[in-house]
């Protein structure tokens, strides 16, 4: 009795095994060529524990999806075989001269092919004496036996044929003339001789179970070129959407106009590491991303953008032994297939025709964010004049400038003049679109000019220090420096200078340089080319302006020596106009002329003041 | 129990694509034969078509490093054209010796021998360098010639990649009971041989005493 019993519960342990081989056979092959399966399994495997039925075969592979839950309880039959079927489910255009609007694509017909043809089964083999006691031994010899088997079948996975469309429809979020389907079943329909000769067999050594042996095949097609499958995964293109200064990351720049036409398209990463892994592992996310984009092979899907969607059919009944229908759930905002051929550099003071704020894949965004990224993120505080410290930020790179967040009451004020990259800054904005210009001969311009400024500001020594840093042949600006260096300075300037517009009201100048802003925030939108190094510069030569600025309450001859000052940076700025379009050199003019209109007001005011109390 | 020893086939490749390729084949043989839990992690090849399985083992990932290192530095030195590195898994039995009371011995299971052939690019005016890649005249042939050569490597890379999965399949009774089950389990070792030339001769040696070849008395 004891041995019955012992034999009894041998042979349940051992169902059990194959039970749980049958469950993880099935869930590595559906989770190498079905992209939901994949997608559902590895979004539940991040951040959970292993759970127990996780760890049988020593593979953890995540928590199964339940449509293959509900595919387990239906295979309740162990001796059955489990017979899969990997589907390449194509639409084709149909001779017909009927649109099947019911299509993805609209093309026609949906073209089912048999792939890959897995065959799991446990072969129960009739002995003439069976065991009457099956040592727990040999149950562990089946159990670890069947680990490597499994081992081999999950390396297997990814060696045939079958493995790089499966790859290319998790990387890519377009819209695919392709999906893999799967079809679970206990019987098959034979292949048709034509299919037969196509396909090709590969069989896993059995492994010895008690009374049986555990076995894998597969029939698979050895040539899936006659699909045309775009399936290089070399680099797929990747974008990347926390880089530095994204208004996703950067909080100085979270734009809600931005935000709304703007749509992160992140595609997997290639190989997992993950991202990489990795995988990454990788270089710099920008270049990579850049270099992944400019490979991006044009001819993979048709540009063709679906939008229509089709139902999706689970498989949790039983009796449903399909998978999903086609799943092409992309997107449309964002598969604008020649949108990497734009991210050629456009000049970078060319007008864009739409205001809107541009998506990744439009307009050579890619490029621009890249030049963006490249710009230290500083953050200038907050009380210059009321210009924001954001504008002065490598915002000014920025194609959505114009989308720039509104700013405080207190610095609306001198909106347009920060808004515009060229002209809000008037000796900065010069020195940088020289560096934007001609690099070396615009270089000495720019060098006498932030000398005259030097000499004749001693009290600012810190910035004295920018600009000197700014002076070497490399502006001296490499992203990281100029950011500590600014960053630096800026944390010990004392900002309650005289320029704080905040608490003085001027109703007139606001609502004029917002009628300029509307005007110019549609003009630079695809600006995408103000150089780091000399928004650098332009920051630390405004910081020096403002602060050896005189204060309000000075008389006027201050106020001379500073309008000199700025006569100055009009010749050089006109020095300058050759190296970019003259209309800027206006505009930084005109902005000239506004802050000029606007200082002479303040201190007419506490001109005022200072009258009166002298009087009293 | 006897040792398996199995002979991959051998790889042409010029010296770039040592570290891929090595570490394509020695982490494949490792998934195969870590039987302890792993969370195993797709790993793409840069330069060829191709993704493999790692454990996702971080100790492992090092030494595997290491001993690639290792095998570079000496392909540098000794610039044979063949080379081989071994991956070895073994017991750790207690033998009770007579001149010694108690001895670790190592009884060897499975034998991998990973087989490169170094090939130097084609120039027309080339330096001895074996390890310089810079093609002096890109002609269309030469080009086309590293394509050809590229390409065949990825397809004899594929095939050793399937005779791992195979030899694997096929040979698993001499395979031990896993003693850990967590990680790579086995004990193991990689050694390349020839590595001194001195002890080239006694590291043969030692190996066929332990795995006992039958035609040593043990």
């Amino acid at each position: 009795m004891d041995l019955q019993g012992n034999v009894h519960g041998e042979y349940g342990r051992f169902e059990q095994i194959v039970s749980q081989f049958l469950s993880k056979s099935l869930h590595i092959i559906l989770d190498s060529r079905v992209p939901s399966v994949h997608q559902n399994g590895h979004n539940l495997l991040s951040g959970t524990s292993v759970k127990k039925s996780d760890k049988w075969f020593s593979l953890k592979l995540g928590d199964r999806p339940a449509s293959l839950d509900n595919l387990n309880l239906w295979h309740r039959n162990l001796m059955e075989p489990m017979i899969i079927d990997i589907v390449l489910v194509q639409e084709v255009p149909d001779s017909s001269s009927v649109n099947y609007p019911t299509t993805t694509l609209g093309l026609g017909k949906y073209v089912e092919t048999v792939i890959e043809r897995w065959v799991i089964q446990y072969e129960y083999i009739r002995t003439v004496f069976p065991h009457v006691v099956e040592s727990s031994s040999s149950y562990k010899k089946t159990y670890k036996k069947s680990i490597i088997l499994l081992r081999s079948l999950y390396a297997m996975m990814r060696l045939l044929p079958a493995y790089r469309p499966f790859r290319k429809l998790c990387s890519s979020t377009q819209a695919s003339d392709f999906d893999i389907n799967y079809k679970v079943s206990s019987f098959s329909a034979p292949f048709s001789r034509e299919e037969e000769e196509l396909m090709k067999p590969y069989n896993f050594a059995s492994v010895d179970a008690p009374q049986g042996r555990l076995s894998i095949s597969v029939t698979y097609r050895e040539n899936l070129s006659c699909f045309n499958l775009d399936t290089s995964i070399a680099y797929p293109p990747q974008i990347i959407t926390d880089y530095v200064g994204s208004p996703a990351t950067d909080p100085f720049r979270a734009f809600p106009s931005s935000e709304k036409g703007f749509r992160a398209t992140s595609f997997s990463l290639r190989g997992g590491q993950s991202p990489s892994s990795t995988p990454f592992q990788r270089p710099h996310s920008w270049t990579s991303g850049l270099h992944r984009m400019s490979m991006q092979p044009h001819g993979g899907s048709p540009p063709v953008h679906r939008t229509s969607t089709i139902p999706y059919e689970s498989s949790s009944p039983p009796t449903d032994i399909y998978g999903h229908r086609i799943q092409n759930y992309r997107s449309s905002t964002h598969h604008k297939t020649n949108s990497f051929d734009e991210h050629q550099l456009s000049p970078p003071f060319s007008p864009s025709p739409s205001p809107s704020p541009p998506t990744y894949l439009s307009g050579g965004n890619p490029v621009k964010a890249h030049r963006h990224s490249e710009t230290a993120p500083m953050s200038i505080p907050h009380p210059m004049m009321g210009r924001s410290p954001r504008y002065l930020s490598p915002n000014l790179s920025d194609p959505n400038r114009h989308s720039l967040p509104p700013l405080s009451p207190k610095s609306t004020k001198l909106d347009p003049s920060s808004q515009d990259s060229t002209s809000g800054i008037r000796l900065p904005r010069r020195s940088e679109s020289l560096r934007g210009g001609e690099f070396h001969s615009g270089m000495s311009n720019l060098f006498s000019g932030q000398k005259v400024l030097r000499d004749s500001k001693d009290d600012s020594g810190r910035f004295s220090g920018l600009l000197s840093s700014s002076d070497s042949p490399r502006i001296g600006f490499s992203r990281s420096s100029s950011k500590l260096s600014f960053q630096d300075d800026f944390d010990d300037l004392d900002f309650s200078g005289p320029f704080i517009v905040d608490d003085v009201d001027t109703s007139d100048s606001p609502v004029r340089f917002q009628n300029l802003d509307g005007k110019r925030s549609s003009e630079f939108t695809s600006q995408a080319f103000s150089t780091r190094k000399s928004q650098d510069a332009a920051v630390g030569a405004l910081v020096h302006m403002l602060r050896t600025a005189p204060p309000l309450r000075q008389d006027s001859s201050c106020y001379s020596s500073h309008s000199s000052k700025t006569e100055l940076e009009g010749e050089v700025g006109a020095a300058s106009s050759g190296f970019f379009l003259p209309r800027k050199a206006s505009d930084a003019l005109e902005e000239l002329r506004g802050y000029k209109d606007m200082k002479d007001l303040l201190l007419s005011k506490s001109g005022t003041q200072v009258v009166r109390k002298e009087e009293v | 129990m006897n040792c398996e020893v199995c002979q991959l086939k051998e790889l042409e490749l010029e010296h770039f694509e040592v570290r891929e390729v090595l570490r394509c084949v020695l982490h494949t043989i490792f998934f195969h034969r870590a039987l302890g839990l792993v969370r195993p992690k797709d790993v793409d090849l840069e330069l060829f078509d191709i993704t493999y399985v790692q454990c996702g083992d971080l100790d492992l990932d090092k030494k595997i490093e290491e001993k690639i290192d290792q095998f570079i530095d000496r392909v540098e030195k000794h610039p044979n054209k063949k080379n081989q590195i071994c991956l070895s898994f073994y017991e750790v039995k207690n033998k009770q010796g007579t001149w010694f009371p108690k001895k670790l011995e190592r009884l060897y299971w499975e034998q991998w021998y990973i087989n490169l052939n170094m090939v130097q690019q084609l120039k027309a005016h080339s330096s001895k360098s074996h390890h310089s890649k810079v093609v002096v005249d890109p002609g269309e042939s030469a080009v086309e010639e590293t394509s050809i050569r590229r390409a065949a490597l990825e397809a004899s890379l594929r095939e050793v990649l399937f005779q791992i999965i195979e030899f694997v399949n096929e040979k698993k009774d001499h395979v031990p009971p896993i003693p850990n089950l967590d990680g790579i389990s086995f004990p193991y070792e990689i050694t390349i041989p020839g590595s001194s030339d001195s002890a080239f001769g006694m590291d043969m040696f030692k190996r066929m005493l332990q795995t006992g070849h039958p035609t040593m008395l043990s």
